[in-house]
């Protein structure tokens, strides 16, 4: 059934996408038509290969690879909150072989992904200057070897035609319009070693992003909204055990949802991967995932900080006092040593300081 | 009897009103003891100096009041009242003048939430201006101004005095540390693309200098180091980044700085200048977050070449404060480094490495019994007990697994845990930071630690804390008092001194390395023996002097000191003068301190513009005579036999004077050339 669709599709595509990438790319040379078929093969991970050198190895995608349009069995998704990384987009998606899917474990913990899963985030900005063109960055993949998950990052070319295999980590300028704003970063492309950091849970490397909290809301596979794990459970990817009600957490840019599940969706997603048990920071008092932090401790409300930055700043978060609160500093900073997160974020994200500044001002607690 | 004082204000305040809420230095309430009412600050007059806390950001206006007291007293002034639960207030008490106000006390948020409680003396008669400002919030409340039975103040062992310096441009006001050769401590402030130095002058004051260079990448976020690896009498710089490393590698007159960047990713955390393997040249070493350290070996050519591996290899890194010190009294700097990592992972294990001398690093922290996961950041390493070996306060950043450690050397290459009942298990305040100087000169060397208290030793394994209204910053002298000074961004708590003795000693190696990092120093006398080590780099962040500093209670004699120089050779003088700096140049004997049947040899006149002259010449048979610069080089060499030579060519500046007997041995004397 799924090979069938593969061929439909990929016949259509392949037809479809070389006319459209010549018209788009006039001045260029159109690129010769392949004198062998397209592969049909599908997706190609095979566990003792990867990671490849390439991007298009994979076969993740059908016609342009720029075009990032998931071959069959490659699944879009979202998260309802997502991280910031100084305002890159991102398209998601996760592909698993044949005849495994993964399980629920609980509403704030990793779905348990079958060995063989992989899991595929591109990091791209639109309005790039002074092109206006969209620029492709990074493709950031996790592949789940039937012992580890294993990092592969893949960074693009000038042409975006390629990505190529890179763990050492690089920095590049970017300058685009954020909302017709010029704005610009010296981009950081993480190494393998940055990776970890976030991305692990007692010096073991796991996802962040795939729990059920965070995937259980709808999203549009063409036919209109459907909700997520329902069509992960309906291809197949997951097993149709997942309870009744998720404690789900909201898009913190969500205004019509309540201020305090915004800002601990945002903590959640942005700063829970180091400050949890068993995490690069746990030895701070901090505690931000979306289940820990219905106990405003956790999330530092009159918490006195561990670590000296400035003696106006008294508490983690000061009750309707910013200028006192070290949370509100450190997401501020752009400094290194002062900035939170600490790694993925070089400029300030205006919108997630305002919804922390709101918060804060909600707050009436009077500290000891 | 607060009712009627009560009463008075507020119907000044209803009569004056408007007045009374705007009030300047010039026109301050005039007040007693009692509660009174500040209705909304917006007097227009800022306060300077900031006397409490927190800087002077958002501060643009205050309220006056005037005191005058009938007799002497302890005075409690506060806002911590019931009725002003919520707010948030500040506020300086000053004697002298406007405009040449002098701190006297004030607050910032040691009462409930963010309310002020400022204890201060007071003397009869004299008076003293009080001014609330808005640095938090303009809103009204009320104060109460409380007279006590004068008790004399518990006499802190040192105290500092605030200084501001004009606005800094550099977001890296890191460092205290010489870089023009001179030995007096300079402000040494970072950007990408300047920077920005104030050279402290001969008889007070700094000298400021802005250098321009090439954009550099990778700013100390981290921490900074200084040494001269080039040996060029300039300091270099190593700025500890996120992302990587940039060195800053100073001309020939210190006049500009060529950047040099290294392409391979290190999460900087500590760094330091250290000659690792020995051969006289300055090395470089970084901790790293998440990987094994690097290191940067001189080829002595003053060229850096990228090490990985051997000093600290554990894969997921872990590596927050190095610290190179001889534990082990074997005349080769060994190297702890202070670890922390979340979880169960082992990257948060100490790790002590042993130098055997040919630049091999063996891991012993578990026989040497410093193989603990406390979660540390730094670590500081001085003789608390003047025994003659380095001991350690491991400073914890979090109690998650354990606090603070002090541990003591046995000598035999292995430590104790004395922390129960010595001070540092009831001290509280975690913190990045720990370094350790003798702050008071008594002779003991101090730790300054978490919560703005400097733990000062008290002689016998124990430590008392003492609380000051700043943390932590690079430390050095910056009036070459003899007393060390904190700097902490644009502002410098000057050391008030007190009257105890102390000297400094400043090397200038010649087959060693030129700053003499990893000497070892030790001055003998009452107290019996004292040691220090010149390192570049401890704590966590910052870059502090280089030169060794000792107090000395109120010893008025030191009989000898001695220097051991990485390269083994030994320096040893004797009657070594107090109170003043003392220039060791590495192989040579102190020219003034030769003494012959109750003469001795003096060199004259210092300063001089053209003429040098030494009596008593005859007491040593020269068989050379010559000049080298603060860069260890030959400038200028004479005849032998002459008394008298002529120096009317050098460039002013500072000289070491050395004359070399017969058999070889060197004495040396500095002086200026003006």
């Amino acid at each position: 059934m799924r090979y069938y669709e593969t061929v439909l599709v990929l016949v259509g595509l392949t037809v479809g996408l070389f006319l459209y990438s010549c018209k788009k790319e006039k001045e260029e040379i159109c690129p010769i038509p392949p004198t062998e078929e397209p592969s049909t093969e599908g997706v190609n991970v095979d566990l003792t290969a990867v990671p490849y050198n390439t991007l298009s190895e994979y076969q993740f995608f059908d016609g342009d690879l720029a075009d990032q349009l998931p071959a069959e069995g490659v699944l879009p998704y979202k998260p309802a909150s997502a991280l910031f990384t100084d305002y890159a987009k991102k398209k998601r998606f996760i592909w698993m072989p044949e005849g495994v899917k993964a399980s629920y474990v609980a509403d704030d913990e990793l779905l348990d992904m079958p060995t063989g899963t992989v899991l595929i985030k591109t990091f791209y900005y639109d309005d790039v200057q002074p092109s206006g063109n969209m620029k492709i960055i990074e493709t950031r993949v996790m592949i789940r070897k039937a012992t580890e998950w294993i990092f592969a990052e893949y960074v693009w070319n000038e042409t975006q035609t390629e990505a190529h295999l890179d763990m050492m980590g690089s920095n590049v300028q970017i300058d685009w319009l954020q909302d017709g704003n010029p704005l610009s970063t010296d981009y950081r492309i993480p190494s393998d070693t940055e990776c970890m950091i976030c991305h692990k849970s007692e010096n073991i490397a796991i996802p962040i992003g795939i729990k059920p909290q965070n995937l259980n809301i709808d999203y549009d596979y063409g036919d209109g909204p459907e909700n997520q794990l329902q069509y992960l459970i309906s291809k197949n990817y997951l097993e149709n055990s997942i309870p009744m009600s998720i404690n789900t957490v909201v898009n913190y840019k969500d205004e019509s949802e309540p201020l305090e599940k915004r800002i601990r969706s945002y903590l959640d997603i942005n700063c829970a991967h180091c400050h949890r048990e068993g995490s690069h920071c746990d030895y701070r008092p901090l505690r931000l995932a979306y289940s820990e932090t219905a106990v405003s401790e956790n999330m530092g409300v009159c918490v006195e900080p561990d670590e000296f930055i400035s003696s106006a700043l008294t508490h983690l978060i000061a009750p309707s006092n910013t200028e006192r609160s070290v949370l509100f500093y450190r997401l501020q900073s752009t400094q290194q040593n002062e900035r939170m997160p600490l790694l993925g974020r070089s400029i300030v994200h205006t919108e997630g300081l305002q919804l922390i500044e709101d918060y804060i001002n909600t707050l009436t607690d009077i500290c000891d | 009897m607060n009712y009627n004082k009560l009463l008075l204000p507020l119907m000044i305040a209803c009569i004056g009103g408007f007045t009374q809420a705007q009030s300047t230095c010039s026109t301050p309430t005039v007040i007693t003891a009692g509660q009174y009412t500040v209705d909304t600050i917006m007097g227009t007059d800022i306060p300077a100096p900031i006397c409490a806390q927190n800087g002077t950001a958002g501060t643009d206006a205050s309220e006056w009041y005037e005191y005058t007291p009938t007799d002497d007293y302890s005075i409690v002034l506060s806002t911590d009242l019931a009725m002003n639960a919520g707010g948030d207030t500040r506020v300086h008490v000053y004697t002298g003048a406007c405009g040449v106000l002098i701190c006297h006390g004030g607050d910032d948020d040691s009462g409930a939430g963010f309310l002020s409680v400022a204890n201060f003396n007071v003397f009869a008669g004299n008076t003293y201006l009080i001014a609330f400002d808005n640095r938090w919030s303009p809103n009204g409340f009320d104060f109460v101004l409380e007279e006590y039975p004068y008790v004399p103040p518990t006499s802190l062992p040192v105290t500092f005095t605030p200084n501001v310096l004009s606005d800094l441009s550099s977001g890296y006001k890191y460092g205290v540390v010489d870089m023009n050769g001179d030995y007096l401590d300079d402000l040494v402030s970072v950007s990408d693309d300047t920077l920005q130095l104030h050279h402290q002058n001969a008889g007070g004051g700094f000298t400021f200098t802005e250098i321009q260079h090439d954009l550099v990448n990778f700013l100390p976020s981290w921490s900074l180091a200084a040494g001269d690896f080039d040996k060029n009498g300039f300091n270099d710089l190593l700025y500890g980044n996120g992302s990587g490393v940039a060195f800053m590698k100073a001309n020939v007159d210190g006049t500009s700085y060529e950047v040099i960047e290294g392409s391979e990713y290190v999460f900087s955390q500590r760094s330091n200048f250290v000659d690792i393997n020995n051969d006289g040249n300055l090395d470089a070493f970084v901790c790293h977050d998440v990987d094994p350290n690097v290191y940067y070996l001189n080829d002595g050519a003053g060229n850096l070449q990228f090490n990985q591996g051997g000093l600290g290899d554990h894969p997921e890194g872990g590596y927050y404060g190095s610290i190179w010190t001889d534990y082990d009294n074997d005349g080769d700097m060994d190297l702890f480094v202070a670890k922390c990592r979340g979880g169960q992972s082992t990257a948060k294990i100490n790790e002590l490495f042993q130098n055997d001398g040919t630049g091999t690093f063996t891991n012993v922290s578990v026989a040497a019994n410093m193989y603990d996961s406390v979660q540390t950041w730094s670590s500081a390493w001085n003789d608390f007990d003047n025994d003659g070996d380095m001991d350690a306060i491991i400073g914890a950043s979090s109690t998650a697994d354990g606090s603070h450690k002090f541990m003591q050397n046995n000598g035999d290459g292995t430590f104790t845990d004395i922390t129960a009942g010595s001070g540092w298990d009831n001290h509280t305040e975690l913190n990045i930071e720990h370094v350790s100087y003798d702050f008071d000169n008594d002779g003991y060397t101090d730790v300054l630690g978490g919560g703005g208290k400097i733990m000062f030793n008290n002689g016998d394994l124990t430590f008392s804390p003492a609380e000051y209204n700043f943390s932590n910053g690079p430390i050095g002298d910056l009036d070459d008092n003899g007393f060390l000074d904190v700097r902490i961004g644009n502002t410098i708590y000057y050391s008030d001194g007190n009257d105890n003795n102390w000297l400094k000693v400043n090397l200038q190696g010649i087959e060693s390395n030129s700053n003499g990092i990893g000497a070892r120093i030790e001055i003998f006398g009452d107290w019996g023996k004292q040691i220090r080590e010149i390192r570049s780099g401890v704590g966590f962040r910052y870059m502090n002097t280089l030169n060794a500093h000792f107090g000395i209670g109120e010893a008025t004699e030191i009989d000898s000191l001695i220097v051991w120089w990485p390269s083994g050779t030994k320096d040893m003088i004797h009657n070594v003068t107090i109170n003043e700096s003392v220039l060791i140049v590495e192989g040579t004997e102190n020219l003034s301190l030769l003494e012959q049947s109750g003469k001795s040899i003096k060199l004259y006149p210092n300063p001089t513009t053209n003429k040098l002259s030494i009596e008593n010449g005859e007491l040593v048979s020269k068989e050379k005579v010559y000049i080298i610069s603060q860069l260890g080089q030959v400038v200028q060499s004479f005849d032998a036999k002459k008394n008298e030579f002529d120096v009317s060519a050098l460039s002013p500046g500072m000289y070491v004077f050395i004359i070399e007997d017969s058999a070889g041995k060197k004495y040396s004397e500095q002086f200026v050339k003006r």
